[in-house]
């Protein structure tokens, strides 16, 4: 008899560790292409916003880097994750196994990426010569809720992008929107406090917004505003999945 | 214990009891997955055409029976595989199934060409349904019967097909299951390999498990199987030993 216990678990690690293999083992500069993007993109948004337009933000430095870091994470993440079952086609075509592992695989091979970037992250932390302190130790949350958030977005796209193709387009314009919606390389301040509720719709915005109060202003968001983020993440997931189980037998014929 | 007994009471004594399996696919003439054809071509009607990959299939399979799918292209011989091992999903019917069925139809699926051998085994092993524990504890009798003891840490990209056939087969023999789905497996390899497969064919046989084999090759069917099926259309046509099965397919195709 076959031992089916954790048996998505397993497919899920041993699907993590081979990518894992892939991206860095075999290629000395695997890493170093994961992290040009979002340094690129610091790099120059620093340039512009900080020299040239001189940002009222203190440390805007990490305060961008964060931004951008976590953002890039779910860009990444949502992007390749929905194109998963097309890259993954002959699995999903010849054998029997839960397509929801390939996701959450995805998800994690995109998480491990952020938490590389994150120790560059620490570096500019030490360079600035901000300390964070116990409060920083709220961030694993954040970090769980950000998985949580981009997984659930995943399943809601995977589950569209088998009818439609051209999904990937749609969802770059999307983001590249999201980006601007959020507030990355700005401070929240700068926009009319009317406008707050919606910019706060976004979970990103808050999650990122929180993390930048536990690591550089030393403040942690109330238990009220932590409890909204929680409750955001949970609907996101639970919605997400339950999308893609509905689409989830489709898979194998529509790919 | 008690579940078998209660089984032979009822007379359900079989591995695979598939009853009036029927699987269409929606073939549109023309072909809108995306977003942007969906919108140019909003109002324009759509036409559809539903083919019938499998039509009311029905068969049943004892435990150590060796059956062979033969037929057309087309004929619906992959998609009845893919149904058995829940890859597809039947639009109506009755399948019943007794025991572990392998999850996979093709081998060595999921290969990674940039991965060492000792590495595809454990992540082929795991999406076959194996543990770790378990992989390890047959890692020498997989690597021994592939024969590759000397290239398990090279790359599978740097393998001969013949290598890479022989180490999928390791594996998925190993995976404990009751019935296997095979597609097409002895394409690949030399006179060795399938004298090999041979060999353990005959040991499953012998204790009682069931395999499902499609092929294209006759010969292969009537070594393997005691029993075939001849599909035509998504249909069943005909259902007897494989002689004669292969005999009417030969009818079919002149």
């Amino acid at each position: 008899m076959r031992n089916r216990k954790n048996l998505n678990i397993r497919i899920v690690r041993e699907l993590v560790i081979s990518e894992f293999k892939l991206r860095y083992q075999n290629s000395y500069l695997g890493y170093f292409w994961t992290l040009i993007k979002p340094m690129l993109l610091f790099g120059v948004i620093y340039l512009v916003f900080s020299v040239f337009m001189k940002s009222p933000v203190e440390n805007y430095p990490v305060y961008l880097l964060l931004g951008i870091l976590i953002w890039n994470f779910f860009a990444e993440a949502t992007l390749i994750g929905m194109n998963t079952f097309m890259t993954k086609r002959d699995l999903v075509t010849k054998i029997y196994f839960s397509r929801a592992t390939l996701i959450v695989a995805s998800a994690f091979s995109s998480l491990i990426t952020l938490l590389l970037n994150l120790v560059i992250f620490s570096v500019f932390m030490a360079i600035s010569g901000i300390m964070p302190g116990a409060e920083a130790l709220i961030f694993v949350i954040y970090l769980v809720e950000l998985f949580l958030v981009a997984t659930g977005v995943t399943f809601i796209l995977a589950a569209m992008y088998i009818h439609f193709h051209d999904l990937q387009h749609i969802w770059e314009i999307l983001l590249q929107i999201g980006f601007w919606l959020t507030p990355i390389i700005y401070p929240v301040t700068i926009v009319p406090s009317e406008y707050h509720r919606y910019i706060f719709l976004n979970p990103l915005a808050r999650i990122i917004e929180y993390s930048r109060d536990i690591f550089i202003r030393h403040h942690v968001p109330s238990l009220y505003l932590n409890l909204i983020l929680a409750l955001m993440t949970i609907v996101i997931f639970c919605a997400g999945y339950a999308i893609f189980k509905t689409q989830e037998h489709k898979i194998a014929e529509k790919i | 214990m008690i579940s078998a007994s209660k089984d032979n009471m009822e007379g359900h004594n079989l591995a695979i009891s598939a009853a009036d399996i029927s699987k269409a696919f929606i073939v549109p003439h023309e072909r809108r997955d995306t977003l942007k054809e969906g919108f140019i071509n909003l109002f324009r009607k759509r036409t559809y055409e539903h083919f019938r990959a499998l039509d009311c299939v029905s068969f049943q399979l004892r435990p150590g029976e060796f059956l062979g799918i033969v037929g057309r292209n087309g004929s619906g011989k992959s998609t009845l595989l893919k149904i058995l091992a829940g890859i597809y999903r039947a639009d109506s019917g009755k399948l019943d199934i007794r025991g572990e069925i392998a999850p996979f139809l093709e081998l060595g699926v999921g290969f990674q060409q940039e991965l060492s051998a000792r590495e595809n085994i454990y992540l082929n092993g795991t999406l076959l349904g194996l543990t770790r524990k378990e992989i390890k504890a047959r890692f020498d009798s997989i690597v021994d019967f592939a024969g590759v003891r000397n290239f398990i840490d090279l790359k599978i990209k740097n393998f001969s097909s013949g290598m890479r056939a022989r180490l999928a087969f390791a594996i998925a023999k190993e995976a404990d299951a009751d019935i296997y789905l095979f597609d097409e497996i002895m394409a690949v390899g030399d006179e060795d390999f399938q004298q090999k497969c041979l060999n353990v064919f005959r040991e499953w046989k012998d204790n009682g498990k069931t395999v499902v084999f499609v092929s294209h090759t006759p010969n292969l069917v009537e070594e393997f199987c005691n029993r075939a099926i001849l599909l035509d259309g998504g249909k069943v046509v005909f259902d007897g030993t494989p002689g004669e099965t292969i005999t009417e397919y030969h009818r079919l195709i002149k």
